[in-house]
């Protein structure tokens, strides 16, 4: 009799253990489950691009703080400031008790995530740095933010375009157009490869000519600008009147057929992040290449 | 002995000079040259070289004058602050976005810094009627923490893009070289240097001592004051033509003092052609190694001049200013 308790006591015992086990488990998997199933109410960016993407996804109410550098939309600049994209406060950050902070690798320091993630605040990175990788990039924002619907519509649009322009220009088989994005004139600074510009160029069908260069953003030589004598300059929007500012370089360069058949276009800077306005830069760019 | 020495420097200046011309991103042969070899040679390349040469010789100069009137073998041009002046009011330019002189504006507006620095280290210096090494030696060091804060917070709370391109400036850029600086960069430089090499023999003077100058007959104060200003002219222009550029004021006279000795009758003039050759050739590579990008060429002055300074330390006995 004694015996059998003994066994009953062991059997219980081990019981217990088991639904313990048990509901450690289940507790874990729901803490997984929570971190993509529970729509976060406090959100930080720490990129002008991520806080572009949230205001397009209608977050606008949710966003805590963004950075210095966040100022599209304009109400963006109306938010809290919690400093700049490669130097935030991490008092700032942690004193807002955000649910999740947005980051990317293109500018956000790894440290700072590693910092927030042994604080226990859930981050999310944004990897994607290429144009044909945004509507996968605002798809997987858009599903850990609780709002699949509105980043899927987003993103589809976002692929569109791209896939209407890449069947209508693979059928131009002819000598392709030489483009130079030129970011800012003194010192000459042009987008180079590995940008959404170096994309867009290549999506219309046109060749950039700084696409051999080893950066994205290069300091790039005159003597090869006049070279490679692009058929076509864009110049980017910058802080100051660009008009003014890139005088002197495009009388330095008067012979390179784009300056000498007009084909310099002043565009916005569109196209310079990663973002829901993409869309516009690179019709802004067809429209100047028509 | 010196005389073939400094034969033999001119002659690999002149090649560097030509070399600088014809080499580049793209070797142009100037026997069979077509429309746009000539406009990127004449319109490019000629005004770039001879900014190099200018700058470099202004860097190199004021090097020697300096290190001598402080007589501390530490000393270049950007000791007395004068470069962090110059950049910290391109800067603030660079960042407002001021363009009111359209492309004269960055190189006026650190040309004004660097006077108005020069000025401010002058009369920190000046006691008793002259001005002493010590006092425009520490003046100089304070004023440069100063306006190297002040830009590091301006760089640090500005938001826009205008900061990449004030780094950029500050390290040195020479790609935006055009005919219609040189004029007035030529001025000043070559101004400072008539003055420092007609002083150059008070300057040997003053190395010894301010009592040895004295009993020779010179008046230190005012020979000390022309050194100064002469070093004030042509850093301030060289820093408005090229921004700050490292190494050549300080290690240019160094080598020149290894190679030719410490005379500073034949060693301002040397360090002149050698900071000149040296940069160009510095910026020719630069310009070269990576095209189409380029390389800030105040990086390639230090690396690759640094170890042959070593190896001329390592080769020397004595040290001398």
């Amino acid at each position: 009799m004694k015996r059998i308790a003994n066994r009953r006591g062991y059997s219980i015992f081990a019981y217990h253990i088991l639904s313990l086990l048990l509901s450690l488990v289940t507790c874990h998997l729901s803490l997984v489950t929570s971190i993509y199933a529970e729509t976060p109410a406090r959100i930080i960016s720490l990129a002008p691009s991520m806080t572009e993407i949230l205001f397009a996804l209608g977050l606008e109410e949710r966003i805590v703080a963004v950075t210095s550098f966040c100022d599209y939309p304009e109400e963006a600049k109306k938010k809290p400031k919690i400093g700049g994209m490669s130097n935030p406060s991490l008092e700032a950050v942690v004193s807002l008790k955000p649910d999740i902070v947005l980051m990317t690798t293109d500018g956000n320091p790894k440290e700072f995530e590693e910092r927030l993630r042994s604080l226990r605040i859930k981050t999310y990175v944004f990897k994607q740095r290429r144009l044909s990788e945004l509507p996968q990039g605002i798809r997987e924002v858009g599903s850990v933010l609780g709002v699949k619907d509105k980043a899927d519509l987003l993103a589809n649009e976002i692929e569109t375009t791209i896939n209407k322009l890449k069947t209508q220009n693979s059928k131009l088989k002819t000598q392709k157009k030489k483009v130079l994005f030129i970011v800012w004139p003194e010192p000459l600074i042009v987008a180079g490869p590995g940008t959404a510009i170096d994309d867009a160029m290549n999506l219309l069908g046109y060749e950039n000519i700084a696409s051999k260069a080893k950066t994205t953003y290069p300091k790039y030589s005159i003597e090869e600008v006049i070279h490679q004598s692009p058929d076509v300059i864009f110049i980017g929007k910058g802080h100051v009147n660009m008009k003014e500012v890139s005088n002197s370089i495009l009388k330095r360069i008067a012979k390179v057929p784009a300056v000498k058949n007009g084909a310099v276009f002043y565009v916005s800077d569109n196209l310079y992040r990663l973002g829901p306005r993409v869309i516009k830069g690179i019709e802004e760019m067809a429209e100047c290449l028509k | 002995m010196s005389k073939i020495k400094i034969t033999v420097l001119m002659l690999v200046a002149i090649i560097i000079f030509l070399s600088a011309l014809f080499i580049g991103p793209r070797i142009i042969n100037p026997f069979r040259m077509g429309d746009m070899e000539k406009e990127i040679l004449f319109s490019i390349r000629f005004p770039r070289v001879v900014v190099a040469i200018l700058v470099g010789m202004a860097l190199g100069a004021s090097g020697a004058i300096l290190q001598g009137v402080l007589r501390n073998p530490l000393a270049d041009p950007y000791i007395l602050g004068i470069s962090s002046g110059a950049s910290l009011s391109a800067a603030f330019a660079l960042l407002s976005g001021i363009y009111s002189f359209g492309r004269f504006t960055i190189p006026l507006t650190a040309f004004l810094g660097a006077s108005a620095v020069s000025v401010l280290v002058g009369v920190f210096g000046w006691r008793r009627g002259g001005l002493w090494p010590e006092r425009l030696l520490l003046a100089g060091v304070g004023l440069s923490f100063l306006f190297h804060s002040v830009l590091m917070l301006l760089m640090s709370i500005s938001t826009d893009e205008g900061l990449r391109r004030a780094v950029l400036w500050i390290f040195g850029d020479l790609s935006m070289a055009d005919w219609s600086l040189i004029p007035y960069g030529l001025v000043f430089i070559v101004s400072g240097l008539i003055i420092s090499v007609s002083r150059s023999k008070a300057l040997n003077a003053l190395i010894l001592g301010d009592e040895f100058a004295h009993s020779l007959g010179f008046s230190i104060h005012k020979e000390r004051f022309m050194l100064f200003i002469s070093m004030a002219l042509m850093t301030g222009a060289s820093v408005s033509l090229g921004g700050t550029i490292g190494f050549i004021g300080l290690l240019i006279p160094h080598i020149m003092r290894f190679v030719a000795g410490a005379d500073s009758r034949v060693l301002i003039p040397l360090s002149a052609i050698g900071g000149g050759a040296f940069l160009c050739l510095a910026d020719l590579i630069g310009k070269s190694i990576m095209t189409p990008m380029e390389i800030p060429s105040g990086i390639i002055t230090a690396i690759i001049g640094s170890p042959y300074f070593l190896y001329l330390l390592r080769r020397k006995d004595v040290l001398s200013i």
